[in-house]
């Protein structure tokens, strides 16, 4: 009986700890996170969608409005469209058009904040600080969020983008990495979510917007 | 008096242009019956239609237009394999009541018996290359026409295409009665058009392009 009482003390304390814990803060050049920012004047992504058994592909434009604020659309191959977002500078969003389907406040609120991470958008320099484990080989820059952060990890020279996370304060929710940037934009994105079986995968799309 | 004549002319004006404004370049057809039977009598002649597409996205907010293309079979009754080649790999194969997909290494098979919206939309394709269109209860039909070409204008009549689409557009040769174009228009003021070119009439088609495993 004690042993069992102890195992379900370690098995709580272990659920408990946190994956950052490790992470000491250390001073650091935040702002060098700057040129992994995507360029998002203009671009196309093909886009598969896994979420629990279901799959959904097409296309993903993304677009730099005149008014500054970020139109992303995205519809199938043969041109349906699953929904139409805005992202404002200021942090707004606003949702032009989405399918039934996906029109629950959960799947809005998660697919904003994968893309919010993506883009970049939601870090505030003055708040942002750098961690670093000594036995990583990783620097771990975090952004405090309303709940939670947002990591943004590279190497310790800062010359590579390993990946981002968007955490809890125990544990990553969503894993995103970006590669192979070429003229300011990744040429593959891929967003995992730890906590249930969704993921995002883009892949850009060269010549066939006009 | 004058002035009567003269507002009743405008109000005629008005009027001619109102009715022509929705497809400009188009009259209505008044004799919809012998076009029915013209164009259903022609597509009885068709068994295999090859062809190669342009598909055009606009999306009017963004003031953008993404363009792909590929291939595209029918093969009486209800074969259609549409291969997307550029600027992505993407086939979709509507036989009978299955839809097959293939979009990079994922395959996904689909029985439209249990899915409505997609029901409705392979009844829509295989309606159109058909010449079936008028027969469906999903739409309300109106026919326009010009020296060219006939104008099939679709109007949803079903809640799940309503929401979707304002109305989708057919147009047809007058020389052979074949599907040209198909414009599909959303409420919000995006559209998607796909051309047909390159069209090869009653070539032999194998079974096999349009086999679902």
């Amino acid at each position: 009986m004690r042993c069992l009482l102890f195992i379900s003390c370690l098995l709580t304390l272990t659920a408990c700890s946190s994956s950052y814990k490790h992470l000491q803060k250390t001073p650091g050049d935040i702002d060098c996170i700057e040129k992994f920012k995507p360029d998002f004047t203009k671009a196309l992504y093909y886009t598969e969608v896994n979420i629990i058994g279901k799959h959904l592909s097409g296309l993903l434009l993304i677009k730099l409005m005149p008014d500054s604020t970020t139109r992303m659309v995205f519809s199938n191959e043969a041109g349906f469209k699953f929904f139409d977002f805005e992202f404002s500078p200021n942090g707004n969003f606003k949702v032009y058009y989405i399918i039934d389907q996906m029109n629950k406040k959960a799947v809005i609120t998660t697919l904003r904040k994968d893309f919010e991470i993506v883009m970049m958008r939601q870090i505030n320099m003055q708040h942002g600080y750098m961690s670093r484990d000594k036995d990583s080989a990783y620097n771990y820059y975090a952004f405090p969020q309303e709940k939670g952060f947002n990591y943004y990890i590279t190497d310790t020279a800062c010359s590579k983008l390993i990946r981002m996370e968007r955490a809890s304060s125990r544990k990553a929710v969503v894993k995103v990495t970006m590669q192979d940037y070429a003229n300011g934009l990744p040429d593959t994105i891929g967003i995992m979510h730890t906590g249930f079986n969704f993921d995002i995968g883009l892949k850009r799309l060269e010549t066939p917007i006009h | 008096m004058r002035m009567r004549k003269l507002i009743l002319s405008l109000l005629f004006t008005i009027a001619f242009f109102s009715l022509n404004a929705q497809h400009p370049g188009y009259n209505a057809v008044t004799d919809t019956a012998t076009f029915k039977h013209q164009f259903a009598t022609a597509s009885q002649k068709v068994n295999t239609i090859k062809s190669d597409f342009v598909q055009e996205k606009n999306l009017s907010m963004l003031s953008e237009k993404i363009i792909s293309k590929g291939k595209f079979w029918f093969k009486k009754d209800n074969q259609v394999r549409m291969e997307y080649t550029q600027p992505f790999q993407y086939l979709m194969i509507l036989n009978s009541s299955n839809i097959y997909i293939k979009d990079g290494q994922k395959e996904n098979k689909i029985s439209t018996k249990s899915n409505k919206l997609f029901q409705q939309i392979n009844k829509i394709m295989v309606d159109c290359v058909k010449g079936s269109a008028f027969s469906n209860t999903d739409f309300n039909v109106k026919i326009f026409e010009n020296k060219q070409a006939y104008l099939i204008e679709l109007s949803p009549a079903a809640k799940t295409l309503k929401e979707i689409f304002k109305n989708i557009n057919v147009l047809v040769d007058k020389k052979d009665y074949s599907v040209t174009t198909i414009e599909m228009h959303e409420l919000s003021g995006d559209n998607t058009t796909i051309n047909f070119i390159n069209k090869e009439i009653n070539t032999s088609l194998p079974d096999a392009l349009f086999a679902i495993h």
